[in-house]
């Protein structure tokens, strides 16, 4: 446990410090109607930090960062200009242009230099996972004075005062994620920019309170994030990517209880969730009935995590079937393993093997795929075969249930039909 | 006088530049610059070899370019890994309907061809552990050994390309075989010292170059190409390193420097970078001078 501590701990750290700028940042964005900024501006600042690898400057180093802000700060100028060309042409499509271009200019500039696609990977997928104090040092300075000049000029930020105002906060923007993507990864940086401040402009109308529930949010969620990517073994960034969709979705759902009128929220909730059902129920009964030997999500799913409900449609000896080629798969596999780890260890233990034995334990391992592919064949056809055979009644019935699910007003429509 | 002069100078360097019977070389597109080294040493000046992945790029991750369809349609033979490392070969062999180099036809040389593969898995067999490849390990360029079995392919496919110059490919291969098997003595004695000694690599490329070298690599940093290590992966290989005293970390140019020096860091390792093919290094230059790359590196690096 403290082992993972000492690996999550830094992380956290990092991930206070970007909710911290970002939440500020994104009620910023949200309000100027500019969602896909941070994306222009970071790839941009990636595209300056490829012409200085280009260059020969070394990746992490004071001139290629002088690069990508000199290069940000270009952006910063042609952003604050998209303003006023937003009457006729949404000033996101001039957005988007900026992130594309900047994407495969960059792409082109790096494809004459081999190791310059890793380079470029690097800068735009970070790690948060393998953030660590250093990082943390790095951005509290800058991300400080950044929010205070953003305080002090509290009144000139509002989006709507003249270009200079805009042009100063692309720029302290462009600083603010140049630095981020490169610690979190673009989709990171864009999930503490955007849900945090969407939760925090749901809930409150005031900038301060807006700000203390993003706050709020962020960091608890970055922390269940951090945990859930530990505790599941899955990948940090992604799964904090998912954990922010997930609160967003809860507190969409919240809302319209919050907004006063709980008991017609719950109505619309209810029916909303048995339309859903019911039209999950109706579209598996179609796919059963015309395809029944395709992939069946629902009913596929409904066996893998209830497995006895294969003996509904399965006669005995289909079953015994299914589960004798079931077993010879997994001793297959299981053997496969075993000599997989047998080649392995004797690597650097014992005698080393000779060329023959190599290629016997390699043509082996084939074999024991093929097998295995073969027993995994005879259970997709036994399954098929009796998916097939039941797809009429087995459709009309889900089909049936898809209808007493869904929240037809039955009596109106029978009186009507009357 | 100085005009005449001119005139024998252009034609002293364009006879450096295209050796005897230049338009008659054999025009080969191999995927990887392993099978580039190899196949120049079969066919010596006989042939002219392009390959299409630049050094130092994961030809896993490739993007084919127009100039790849180009080069494809006017070659003669196409020499590729085969295992699904170069799977976006089949897209580009189509695009280019070349059928002298289709699969099947005399110019298509799978150089995996009577390879023994390491790491065989079904597909979806052993999710926690190494490639994604369901044919086995692609990486078998990186035992020596395996340049026999490869050489001695691009020998035949030549020799049905051009039985005139059999001879001499023949001649060429046994030259390299003799060089190649002084060196490999030469570094199995460098690499004794780190025997059994654990290593970390960052991605599991090395199963053939540890089987001949009897290295021990302990895990990987990243389980599945492409997917970042997950916290507790990390922990884990953390824990481990610690516990089993692992003091190298192999790197390849290509891979993320910040994860590697992260992990080696963490568990007070030092980072060896070594190039899983000829250029990925400056200083492997062809399929030798790989070998003598990781060698140096590895050696200096060995406590």
């Amino acid at each position: 446990m403290s082992d993972a501590l000492a690996l999550l701990f830094p992380p956290f750290l990092v991930a206070v410090c970007l909710v911290g700028i970002h939440a500020y940042f994104g009620i910023q964005v949200l309000a100027r109607k500019v969602i896909f900024v941070d994306l222009a501006l970071a790839q941009v600042a990636a595209l300056g930090a490829s012409v200085a690898f280009m260059l020969g400057h070394p990746a992490q180093n004071f001139t290629t960062y002088g690069y990508s802000l000199a290069f940000a700060l270009l952006a910063a100028v042609l952003l604050a200009f998209t303003r006023t060309w937003g009457t006729r042409v949404p000033q996101e499509a001039l957005i988007g242009v900026i992130y594309v271009v900047a994407a495969a200019a960059a792409i082109l500039l790096i494809d004459r230099a081999p190791q310059g696609a890793e380079h470029l990977k690097q800068i735009l997928t970070g790690n948060i996972l393998t953030s660590g104090l250093g990082d943390v040092a790095l951005i509290v300075p800058l991300y400080a004075a950044i929010g205070l000049l953003h305080w002090l000029l509290h009144r000139q930020m509002t989006g709507a005062g003249p270009l200079a105002w805009e042009f100063v906060f692309y720029a302290t923007f462009g600083a603010v994620v140049t630095s981020s993507v490169a610690i979190a990864g673009v989709l990171l940086v864009f999930s503490f920019l955007i849900i945090p401040a969407a939760i925090g402009v749901m809930f409150a109308s005031s900038l301060a309170r807006q700000l203390a529930i993003g706050w709020i949010a962020g960091v608890i969620t970055s922390a269940a994030g951090l945990a859930a990517s530990f505790a599941l073994d899955l990948p940090t960034g992604a799964t904090m990517v998912c954990a922010f969709g997930g609160v967003l979705a809860v507190a969409g759902m919240f809302y319209p209880f919050w907004r006063g009128e709980p008991r017609a929220a719950l109505r619309v909730a209810g029916a909303a969730a048995r339309w859903g059902v019911a039209a999950v129920l109706a579209a598996s009964a179609l796919q059963l009935a015309a395809a029944p030997r395709a992939d069946q999500p629902l009913i596929d799913l409904a066996e893998y995590l209830i497995p006895p409900l294969r003996s509904l449609y399965l006669s005995p000896a289909e079953q015994a079937a299914f589960a004798d080629a079931g077993v010879h798969a997994e001793r297959y596999r299981a053997e496969a393993e075993q000599l997989n780890d047998r080649e392995r260890r004797t690597r650097t233990e014992g005698e080393a093997l000779d060329e023959f034995s190599v290629a016997r334990i390699s043509s082996f391992l084939k074999s024991y795929g093929e097998m295995r592919k073969g027993e995994q064949f005879v259970m997709h056809e036994v399954r098929a075969r009796a998916r097939e055979r039941i797809r009429w009644s087995a459709a009309l019935g889900l089909l049936a249930f898809a209808l007493l699910l869904a929240p037809v007003p039955w009596r109106q429509v029978w009186a009507r039909l009357r | 006088m100085i005009r005449v002069h001119l005139a024998a100078l252009v034609a002293a360097c364009c006879a450096l530049a295209f050796p005897a019977h230049a338009q008659d070389r054999i025009d080969v597109v191999t995927t990887t610059t392993d099978l580039r080294s190899l196949t120049e040493a079969v066919g010596g000046e006989r042939v002219a070899v392009v390959s299409i992945v630049p050094a130092g790029m994961d030809a896993e991750e490739y993007q084919a370019k127009p100039q790849d369809v180009s080069r494809l349609r006017n070659a003669r033979m196409i020499v590729r890994v085969g295992l699904d490392y170069d799977l976006w070969a089949e897209r580009l062999l189509l695009q280019a309907g070349n059928s002298a180099i289709r699969r099947g036809g005399p110019g298509y040389v799978d150089a995996s061809y009577g390879i023994a593969t390491l790491e065989v898995r079904g597909m979806s067999v052993g999710p926690g552990d190494g490639h994604a490849h369901g044919n086995g390990n692609p990486h078998y360029w990186l035992d020596p050994k395996n340049a026999e079995i490869v050489t001695g392919t691009i020998l035949e496919a030549l020799t049905r390309l051009d039985p005139a110059n059999a001879r001499s490919y023949q001649a060429n291969r046994s030259a390299f075989l003799a060089r190649l098997q002084l060196k490999l003595a030469e570094w199995e004695a460098k690499l004794t010292s780190l025997r059994g000694m654990p290593l970390v690599a960052y991605h599991n490329s090395w199963p053939y170059f540890a089987r001949r070298f009897r290295l021990d690599f302990v895990a990987f940093i990243e389980m599945k190409p492409g997917v970042p290590p997950s916290p507790a992966h990390l922990a884990e290989i953390i824990r481990s390193m610690r516990a089993r005293n692992v003091k190298i970390v192999v790197r390849e140019p290509h891979e993320p420097k910040r994860d590697v020096d992260f992990v080696a860091g963490k568990a007070g390792a030092a980072v060896v970078t070594l190039a899983a093919s000829v250029g990925a290094l400056p200083q492997a230059g062809d399929y030798i001078a790989l070998f003598d790359a990781n060698v140096a590196a590895l050696t200096a690096t060995a406590p």
